[in-house]
């Protein structure tokens, strides 16, 4: 039985089809990654999910438990972390874990050894009397994990979890999913930071409400086994860049910080034929090879082929 | 950008955020005139229709009279007998009746005779203002009887009293509370508006952390608030005059002064408030702080202490210093000289003073705080 | 400890960081009983008055002493001419200006019935109206004097009425209108916090954090509200001990009666704040609404300042949709009638019904989920 299953899930809202004939599954011990620009749905699903919102129609069975029928047992068997971190801000660390404790009912042996825990985990030791307020954007994005896996769930909901926190942080919180994960514990991430879905065992991409790919990292950048990405630095890359666009072989570029990618059509072409075009188009490439298709790549090409 | 277009910036998006939130500014525009309407036929000191019970231990021509003095006066409604002390406590603890009328047993014979004889007035204190018309009503109504049954009587040589009362009343001739508390209503909700609204709009930004942002950009502190307060005022400035047009209309409120006049009063008031909103807010750190604090400092006060519905001369000493601080008062007299007594700033021109001096200090104040604030 | 407690624990742990309002809260309410219970008066005192004596004798002199002697009036100037009168009208030093013309002296040692003309402000109708009235009796006392003096009339009146004015025989306007701002710092005080406090959460998102825990709806109201429940109920013993201590408004009924009846009026605060929060998304607008919606049409239409019983027959059945009003005469009536159940069941049960109904709408209206 997997830990999460979705099945042509829906939710309307009046007119506006916010998540559109959704299904996927997670299992336990999976870091299932949901990304999508923002607007996607992904928030709707998840919130679906969680029994917070209740869908137009198909069904989800969270932990074994169906999400329509029995919202509240599944509440129990969940952990949620928000985008805002929801905690109180006026209440210190301890406070909060005290209180989160409280309300999914752990006794005083087992919270003092989750307390424990999620003060190592959170690196707050020595901290606890702090109010949270105070902590910066990534000690609070630690604590609010922390209490969110108090009552130690085998599933966990995290809706960008990662939003305004500092590169370094948000690595630190992504070991501590990977943690979870260790631990046997499905994890539904959204994100819209591509680098952190590469993270993730399998993702599915969302766009305008609908599933528009699903797998694992490594079976959506098959998509681009027969077209090759060419990685292009040139000093003039806008110039680089219209001149690959006019290119047959070429399929279609983009910027990729100073370097651009072009999509070739076949893999028949190769890099230094495309160099030679280059160079007799008045670009001199600085260098010019095949790389390894990124997320980012495969989102660009699914959002464009959804679109059209 | 010019600090002016900087402050027009800000104004704008404030539009707009007022213009989105419908139900504020559903609020902010109409229900003022709504209350008006409502409160304006509702509220009155008038007392009519005082309910008045009966115990006549007589039954004679002369008691007779005497009930239909009362019943025909038009102040008073007979709500029925009381046969005993038990039912009198019964129809006053049930506040069924205001009073009680008890007429003795030997009234009409004692009368007919040319004895001195009383009637028994009781009367439920509970509503002080009420009782002390009753007792007036029914006091003139009583020596106009004995009167009456003294010259019947025969008794002395006076053909009436020797003094009488020729009462006549100035700017509002029929005595209509209500035009007494429409200027009141006015103060109230303009202040209610401007000062809630001002301050809640700022300590917002504060809590949701926005405000952060917009200190950041080079914005500056003063183009900021007030681009702010400018919709604020527009919308209470528009709320005010609508008020007094729909007073006008609907209750036959005179305008005997100048309607420039009455723009600038009330415009002056306004800035006040709008000061005090922003003092508030450079106080409160969240809404919820912001909303008591402008409570207790403006609606209680603008409620109470501004003459609109207490007078103040009746208030003991101490608290009529305390009056002085409040901008309500100084506004209802020049707001009440205009609309009723058609004179001008000639005539008030203590209250607007006072009231530019309320203006500048608060607006002083405030941006020293919130200028020490925004560094 | 139950998850209720912790909740409830949360909510005072928060007001404890923010001791501005906790102040506010607890002083707010003294600050304003004294207020207005020094304010609060419909009483009519020292009524300025100008004084035209176009006579000038004794006998007008006498007159006028007598206004000056009274407590109702404050003889602020003595002109000569009628003219002046309007000057101290139109700015407001006077409400009255009294007329005593040139040959009262004479008619009056004559025997010969006179006039004496009072002008009023009449902007303020009721104060107008008391003192008129105030006038009007010592005019007419004095006259009855006069004439006695001078073997007119046999002395005292035919008829005369004696009165007695139960539960506040001094005629205090303070004990009516301090009662009524017991009912209405509860008010203002408890829905606003409880409606706020609310619709915070949401704001900030900690509402949805708590909505996926597996925490009761009930649990989550009973929560937010018993802190504020409480908060009250201090205020109204605060708001009891200075008003019976410091200014004497008798409490002639039961202390139990009266807190009980207070926590079945805190149900009818609480639940319209709850009612409030469902209705609003933001802090500003539930602010708002609970104020111009409910508050202030409550302090106006309830009974609290103007007696309904002036009010005309059209808004009077709309007034029996106000908890405020009922709770007025159970407080009226415990204070100064000493009154109990027995005679104040109807409201209470009013009351009741109310509080019970507006709080069970707004727990049905305030799901878990959305939708």
């Amino acid at each position: 039985m997997n830990a999460i299953e979705v099945r042509h899930l829906t939710r309307r809202f009046g007119s506006f089809v916010a998540v559109n004939d959704v299904s996927f599954d997670v299992r336990a011990g999976e870091i299932f990654g949901f990304l999508g620009s923002n607007g996607a749905g992904k928030s709707t699903t998840i919130r679906m999910l969680c029994g917070l919102l209740r869908p137009s129609s198909g069904s989800a069975r969270v932990g074994g438990i169906d999400v329509m029928d029995d919202p509240e047992s599944v509440k129990r068997r969940i952990g949620y972390m928000s985008q805002r971190f929801s905690l109180y801000e006026k209440l210190t660390v301890d406070q909060n874990i005290a209180f989160f404790g409280g309300i999914y009912g752990l006794d005083a042996g087992r919270l003092a050894a989750r307390r424990a825990f999620v003060l190592d985990m959170a690196g707050l030791r020595g901290r606890e009397s702090t109010l949270t307020g105070a902590l910066s954007a990534g000690w609070r994005q630690r604590l609010a994990l922390g209490c969110a896996i108090l009552h130690e769930p085998p599933i966990v909901f995290l809706d960008e979890p990662t939003g305004g926190v500092d590169p370094l942080s948000r690595r630190q919180f992504w070991r501590l999913i990977d943690d979870l994960s260790r631990a046997g514990v499905a994890v539904l991430v959204t994100t819209h930071y591509l680098d952190e879905a590469e993270h993730c065992h399998r993702v599915a991409i969302i766009q305008a409400g609908r599933l528009a790919a699903h797998g694992t990292v490594k079976e959506l950048k098959a998509i681009f086994a027969s077209r090759p990405i060419l990685e292009v630095r040139a000093a003039e890359a806008v110039a680089a860049m219209r001149a690959l666009d006019a290119m047959p072989e070429v399929e279609k570029t983009s910027i990729f910080g100073t370097a651009v990618h072009a999509v070739l059509r076949s893999s028949e072409t190769t890099p230094a034929m495309i160099a030679a075009r280059l160079e007799s188009a008045g670009i001199r490439p600085l260098s010019c090879g095949v790389v390894e298709p990124s997320l980012e790549d495969v989102f660009l090409d699914v959002a464009e082929r959804t679109a059209a | 950008m010019s600090a002016l277009w900087k402050t027009v910036a800000v104004a704008r998006k404030e539009m707009r955020q007022i213009g989105r939130d419908r139900r504020t500014l559903l609020i902010l525009l109409f229900v003022p005139v709504f209350f008006l309407l409502v409160y304006g036929y509702a509220l009155n000191f008038d007392i009519r229709h005082i309910r008045i019970a009966v115990q006549d231990n007589d039954r004679s021509t002369e008691s007779r009279d005497v009930i239909s003095s009362f019943v025909n006066s038009g102040y008073f409604d007979l709500y029925g007998e009381v046969p005993n002390d038990e039912a009198i406590s019964r129809v006053i603890d049930r506040n069924q009746v205001r009073a009680v009328l008890i007429i003795p047993a030997r009234f009409g014979r004692d009368v007919a005779a040319g004895h001195f004889t009383r009637v028994q007035l009781i009367v439920d204190g509970d509503n002080a203002n009420t009782a002390t018309t009753v007792v007036g009503y029914v006091r003139g109504l009583i020596s106009a009887t004995s009167a009456r049954y003294e010259m019947q009587a025969g008794l002395g040589s006076l053909q009436g009293p020797l003094l009488t009362v020729e009462p006549r009343v100035f700017y509002n001739a029929e005595l209509r509370s209500t035009l007494f508390l429409v200027p009141g209503l006015i103060a109230y909700i303009a202040m209610l508006t401007a000062v809630v609204s001002t301050a809640l709009s700022i300590v917002r930004e504060k809590e949701v952390g926005t405000m952060e942002q917009v200190r950041m950009s080079p914005i500056g502190p003063v183009p900021y608030i007030l681009g702010k307060t400018a919709p604020y005022f527009l919308v209470s400035l528009v709320s005010s005059m609508s008020i007094v047009v729909a007073a006008m209309v609907l209750f036959d409120m005179p305008m005997r002064g100048s309607w420039l006049v009455l723009l600038g009063v009330v415009s002056l008031f306004l800035v006040g408030a709008l000061a005090f909103g922003l003092l508030i807010s450079s106080i409160a750190d969240t809404q919820q702080v912001a909303f008591q604090l402008a409570l207790l400092t403006s609606f209680l006060p603008t409620l109470m202490l501004s003459g609109f519905i207490f007078p103040i001369s009746s208030m003991p000493t101490f608290l009529q210093v305390v009056t002085h601080i409040v901008p309500a008062r100084y506004f209802l007299v020049a707001l009440r000289g205009i609309v009723l007594k058609g004179v001008g700033p000639s005539v008030f021109w203590s209250d607007l003073l006072a009231l530019g001096i309320f203006a500048v200090a608060i607006l002083g104040l405030a941006s020293l705080r919130l200028r020490r604030q925004w560094a | 400890m139950t998850r209720l407690t912790h909740v409830i624990r949360k909510e005072f742990l928060e007001l404890r960081q923010d001791p501005r309002l906790f102040g506010i809260v607890i002083m707010a309410p003294i600050i304003q009983l004294t207020m207005l219970g020094y304010a609060a008066t419909t009483d009519v005192r020292n009524v300025p008055l100008v004084v035209v004596d176009q006579d000038g004798s004794s006998e007008s002199r006498d007159l006028v002493s007598r206004f000056e002697a009274s407590q109702s009036f404050m003889v602020i100037d003595r002109v000569s001419s009628v003219r002046q009168i309007d000057r101290y009208l139109d700015t407001g030093e006077a409400w009255m200006a009294l007329t005593i013309p040139a040959d009262y002296g004479e008619r009056v040692s004559e025997g010969t019935p006179t006039t004496i003309q009072v002008v009023a402000d009449g902007t303020d109708a009721n104060s107008t109206n008391v003192a008129l009235g105030y006038a009007g009796a010592l005019i007419a006392d004095y006259a009855r004097e006069l004439a006695a003096a001078s073997g007119l009339v046999a002395g005292p009146p035919l008829v005369s009425a004696e009165v007695r004015v139960w539960f506040n025989p001094q005629l205090e306007s303070r004990d009516f209108m301090i009662p009524g701002i017991l009912a209405l710092l509860l008010l203002v005080v408890t829905t606003n916090l409880s409606s706020m406090a609310i619709v915070r959460e949401r704001e900030l998102g900690t509402l949805e954090q708590l909505n996926v825990t597996p925490i009761a709806r009930w649990e989550l109201i009973l929560g937010k509200m018993l802190p504020y429940a409480l908060i009250g109920l201090i205020d109204v013993l605060l708001v009891v001990v200075v008003a019976v201590f410091w200014f004497e408004v008798p409490l002639r009924g039961s202390l139990t009666l009266l807190l009980l009846m207070c926590m079945v009026y805190l149900l009818t605060t609480l639940g319209l704040g709850l009612f409030v929060s469902t209705i609003s998304s933001t802090q500003q607008q539930a602010m708002m609404t609970a104020s111009f919606f409910f508050l202030i049409p409550m302090v106006f239409l309830s009974g609290f300042i103007f007696p309904i019983e002036n009010m005309p027959a059209v808004f009077q059945p709309v007034t029996y949709l106000i908890p405020l009003r009922y709770f007025l005469v159970i407080l009226r009536g415990i204070f100064l009638k000493g009154v109990g159940l027995e005679t104040l069941w109807p409201e209470a049960l009013a009351l009741l019904g109310w509080g019970v109904g507006i709080l069970t709408l707004a727990t049905l209206r305030s799901s878990k989920r959305l939708a």
